[in-house]
């Protein structure tokens, strides 16, 4: 028998004094494709890192690549999120810093991008289109990356790592913020790596995998365990209910009948029409699901809502009631509105601890800059318990596990009992369980009286309380119809 | 023209230069209404004018653009910038009649011809704004008798001013009333409106005057603390590789290593990056420090004469009447440096070692910080105003070494700084030369504790950490840090 590719003895991990690896042992042979699922913050991620050396634990680690392939020896991480520099090397973005328009060039252009990928890694741009072909990404190699949304990055780091076939590739949450179609193709993709020699890894609980997983395993205790199929990976327990604190209970005061009021909405960057005569009126008490591909438009869309785009101020937009740019400030507009999205938590300020980041949301800020009164921290302390996180409520969000990173931005955001409340791929990254009780959530919050936009792909997996659905197809507003039936 | 501050009466130059009283955020209680239904219109779109436009417009005001045509007819970065982000863009002719407060932010050495443009076409009553006030103080720029002139000056680059509001704070502000311009007596209101606007009242205003300001922040941005921060670097880089250091390490450690280290200063003061050095490293950096303070402090006490007399001001005029001659020459010189010549290496540093292997940064940079400190507060300005101008600006001013050396530098500063830089440098070089001479690789290029034993001297440790502690920066600066402890870390590292 060859040598294992990866070879891993006795490792033992830890993050801040928590023991996460515990004398692991792993190995992966020719021709094996792994999935590593299981619960969330066993270690999948940290083990991943490893493998790949952005995480040193003590323990033997070898990777013995093959000496005579035509793929590049190397083991290639695809992370769970998006990473991009500006052009002097600097990462101070800022959140939705990409809807203000600056002459600078920030950030290179996908293209340039792409350029500079090719010549560091040696490799000829004809084989190239196919993977921006089915990615969709022909028409954004002048986009800047500050510009693209949250699946345009995980598309980009893609993209990257399917061209560059290195021997050894790891992706964590292959299908984060990808939908439906977009995770067909990918698999596709992982299928011709897999046939030409690439050994692939899987850091996912996702069902729908390429034909070529062939080992599954799971972490368990800090060692990995080793399982027939994903369906016999281990699940979260599914969380015990607790009543809703009671301030949530109560309707938020309503402040106007029509909560958004959009005519004829034009939105474009440069060449590129982002959005094209939308008409959208939502009223109070509605529940909204928009749908659309990656790059559709929903974000900005949303982002004319949440007082996020400078452009509102030139389109024709009412926001409770009060038509965009008569006086209001948005501070005025955020007050009312509970937002999550992908980029907000990309975008959340890395120091953080759970407790200030829920007070944080009483002043829509990113940050705690004031003292939070005794009825406030009341409040607080009420919705900890009922997400159960009141035992890591110092710790820095960063290092809890992504799962419970967003129930923090959830309390964080219905902490003020907002009237309208935006959830934008609020479970993108989330597994199934902790995806049902989010909804769950959220059907249970907007039982009191709130308007609710919620955008998702997963057409299986959403809110029951949803009941009217707005679909975006290239910057254009395709069908509006009743949701007749409950979707669940 | 003649220099504003030189025509003043001792006594009201004083006067005018003591202003510093930091204001609670109760005394913006009234938020923008002020300015509310009134027209704003912001003469230049560059980093100060979108940004702060872009936060003004945000907070409910009505802002415009008023930009030179040339700007608007070739399409200018400018105009590009205000009519991408959906603003109201027009000529002076167009806009300035209508507006009820001018604000200029166009670059400082444009401010006389900009205003000679601007100022006739203003309504009778109106506001004019600055960010700055070299324009009244040191050009004397008389303003009509019917227009209100205020100053509201964020203290950090316009990025930040954008930056910081989205998250829902801001960046420090001064704000100001030019007593020579407040017929209605509506300046002050009017100031601590345009502030709420940008946000800059949740993180600390400073009410000031137009003197207090100007003096300050040529004293501190302008001149001292961009020159400290080059004269630090290259003298740094030369040594290490005088002594051997490999060339691409010595780079890095100075590039980033200014960024690390004043980091520690902004979170902390002096006190917090002293702190960062084991103990006998402190003890060391402390002596060295002292040594440094009495080389230097003639030096500081040169810049701050000149800058209070007019003559800084005064030849640096003159050298933009002469198309910028010597600037451009020494932006040249700056270009051809070792330092600036050698790329930064592709070796990990962590972050202790910035702080292990830079003992002479370390104590070069408490020593400037502390002599600018000094020394403006021995000419009359207020610890409050001493404090952004001197330890505030630093890390600021370091962020731009890190992103590009000092030709990053020095395009992102202001002309007047890049000018007081190249002065101080170039007196400063030659002042330290025979310190340099005594200066070893142990507090530069290597680490200071290696093959040492750590202890100390219990009294020795007291006194310097009492020195450290009790200076007058750290007692102003605790306060005020207090005011903005929620501001960001910008990081390059
Ligand atoms: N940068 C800072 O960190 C900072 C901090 C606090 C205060 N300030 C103050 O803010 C003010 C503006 O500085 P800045 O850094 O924002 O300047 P900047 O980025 O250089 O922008 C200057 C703007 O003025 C326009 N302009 C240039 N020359 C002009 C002229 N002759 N007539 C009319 N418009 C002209 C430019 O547009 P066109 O060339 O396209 O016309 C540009 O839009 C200054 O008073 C400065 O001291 C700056």
């Amino acid at each position: 028998m060859t040598d294992p590719v990866v070879h891993i003895a006795q490792l033992n991990l830890q993050y801040a004094g928590e023991v996460v690896l515990d004398q692991l042992d792993w190995q992966v042979f020719r021709g094996e494709c792994w999935l590593i699922g299981g619960k969330s913050g066993s270690g999948k991620s940290a083990l991943a890192k490893v493998v790949a050396g952005l995480e040193k634990g003590t323990g033997t680690v070898e990777i013995n690549f093959i000496r005579h392939s035509s793929l590049p020896p190397r083991v290639l991480y695809v992370s769970n999120w998006y990473e991009f520099t500006n052009l002097e090397g600097d990462r101070n973005f800022y959140y939705q810093q990409r809807y203000n328009k600056h002459q600078k060039n920030d950030t290179l252009t996908v293209y340039a991008e792409l350029a500079a990928y090719a010549q560091a890694e040696g490799l000829s741009f004809g084989d190239l289109e196919k993977y921006l072909d089915l990615f969709e990404f022909i028409d954004l190699k002048g986009t800047q990356l500050i510009e693209l949304s949250s699946g345009e990055h995980k598309k980009l780091q893609l993209i990257k790592a399917l061209w560059l076939q290195p021997q050894l590739l790891i992706v964590d949450e292959p299908y984060t913020g990808l939908d439906k179609a977009s995770r067909k193709k990918l698999n596709g993709f992982f299928d011709d790596l897999a046939a030409v020699g690439v050994q692939l890894v899987l850091v996912t609980n996702e069902q729908d995998l390429p034909a070529c997983i062939n080992r599954f395993a799971e972490i368990d205790k800090g060692n990995i365990k080793q399982v027939d199929s994903v369906q016999a990976l281990s699940v979260d327990a599914s969380r015990n209910r607790k009543p809703l604190p009671l301030f949530l209970q109560e309707a938020p005061v309503s402040p106007a009948e029509v909560m958004v009021h959009m005519e004829n909405i034009h939105v474009r960057y440069g060449d590129k029409v982002v959005l094209k005569g939308i008409d959208w009126t939502v009223r109070a008490g509605e529940k909204w699901l928009l749908q659309g591909h990656n790059g559709s438009g929903k974000s900005t869309l949303l982002s004319l809502i949440t007082g996020d785009h400078p452009q509102a101020y030139a389109n024709n937009i009412a926001l409770f009631g009060q038509p965009r740019g008569s006086g209001e400030s948005i501070w005025d507009i955020k007050e009312r509105i509970g937002i999550i999205s992908p980029e907000l938590h990309w975008y959340f300020d890395k120091t953080a601890r759970v407790w200030q980041a829920i007070a944080s949301g009483f002043y829509d800020s990113i940050g705690l800059f004031r003292q939070v009164s005794y009825e406030k921290q009341q409040k607080i302390n009420q919705l900890l318990d009922f997400f159960e996180l009141t035992e890591v409520k110092d710790r820095l969000i960063t290092t809890l596990p992504l799962g419970k990173q967003r129930l923090v931005l959830l309390a964080r955001t219905i902490i003020k009992n907002p009237a309208l409340l935006i959830l934008d791929e609020p479970c993108q990254g989330l597994d199934h369980t902790q995806t049902a009780f989010f909804n769950a959530v959220v059907d249970e919050l907007c039982g009191f009286g709130k308007t609710l936009i919620y955008v998702g792909h997963y057409e299986t997996q959403l809110p029951n309380c949803l009941e009217k659905k707005m679909v975006l197809e290239k910057g254009e507003a395709k069908v509006i119809e009743e949701m007749n039936e409950v979707v669940c | 023209m003649a220099n504003y501050f030189n025509t003043l009466p001792l006594r009201e130059q004083l006067n005018q230069l003591g202003v510093a009283e930091f204001m609670d955020i109760s005394e913006f209680a009234d938020g923008v209404s002020a300015l509310k239904g009134k027209k704003i219109v912001i003469v230049g779109c560059g980093a100060q004018g979108l940004n702060q436009g872009l936060n003004l417009r945000d907070s409910g005001l009505d802002v415009s653009y008023a930009l030179r045509k040339e700007a608007i007819e070739q399409k200018r970065d400018s105009w590009k910038n205000a009519t991408d982000n959906h603003f109201t863009v027009g000529t002076y002719e167009e806009l300035i009649p209508t507006a009820d407060l001018v604000s200029n932010l166009t670059p400082d050495k444009q401010h006389s011809s900009v205003i000679d443009a601007v100022m006739p076409l203003m309504k009778e009553g109106a506001t004019l704004s600055y960010s700055h006030g070299f324009n009244i103080v040191e050009e004397g720029k008389e303003i009509r008798k019917d227009i209100t002139v205020i100053m509201v000056a964020p203290k950090c680059p316009g990025s930040e001013v954008r930056a910081e509001y989205l998250r829902g704070f801001g960046v420090p502000t001064l704000i100001a009333v030019h007593p020579e311009n407040d017929p209605q007596g509506k300046g002050l209101a009017e100031a601590k409106a345009y502030c709420v606007g940008t946000g800059g009242h949740k993180a600390g205003v400073l009410r000031s005057s137009f003197v207090a300001e100007v003096k300050s922040d040529l004293m501190g941005e302008q001149t001292i603390l961009c020159g400290l921060l080059q004269t630090g670097s290259i003298l740094s880089f030369d040594k290490m590789i005088e002594k051997g250091i490999d060339p691409g390490y010595a780079s890095k450690l100075v590039q980033y290593g200014v960024e690390v280290i004043t980091e520690a200063l902004k979170q902390g003061g002096i006190t917090a990056m002293m702190d960062r050095l084991s103990n006998i490293a402190k003890i060391k950096a402390f002596e060295v420090s002292e040594e440094l303070k009495d080389i230097m402090r003639p030096l500081f006490q040169k810049h701050q004469d000149d800058i209070m007399s007019g003559e800084f001001s005064r030849t640096m005029m003159e050298d933009w009447a002469n198309g910028d001659k010597q600037l451009l020459g020494w932006r040249a010189a700056t270009g051809e440096t070792a330092f600036e010549k050698t790329p930064a290496g592709d070796v990990k540093i962590g972050e202790q070692e910035y702080f292990d292997h830079a003992v002479f940064m370390v104590s070069y940079i408490k020593a400037g910080v502390e002599l600018a400190f000094e020394t403006m507060v021995e000419a009359g300005i207020k610890p409050e105003s001493a404090y952004y101008e001197s330890l505030h600006e630093t890390p600021l001013i370091a962020n731009t070494i890190a992103r590009k050396k000092l030709f990053e530098m020095n395009r992102v500063i202001s002309d007047t700084a890049e000018y007081g830089c190249y002065l101080f440098d170039h007196a400063c070089k030659p002042l330290l030369a025979d310190f340099m001479k005594t200066v070893d690789t142990d507090i530069i290029g290597r680490n200071f504790n290696e093959g040492k034993d750590l202890a100390v001297d219990n009294q020795t440790l007291i006194a310097v950490n009492e020195a450290i502690r009790t200076h007058p920066v750290e007692k102003v600066g605790a306060v005020l840090r207090k005011a903005m402890t929620a501001m960001k870390a910008i990081k390059t590292v």
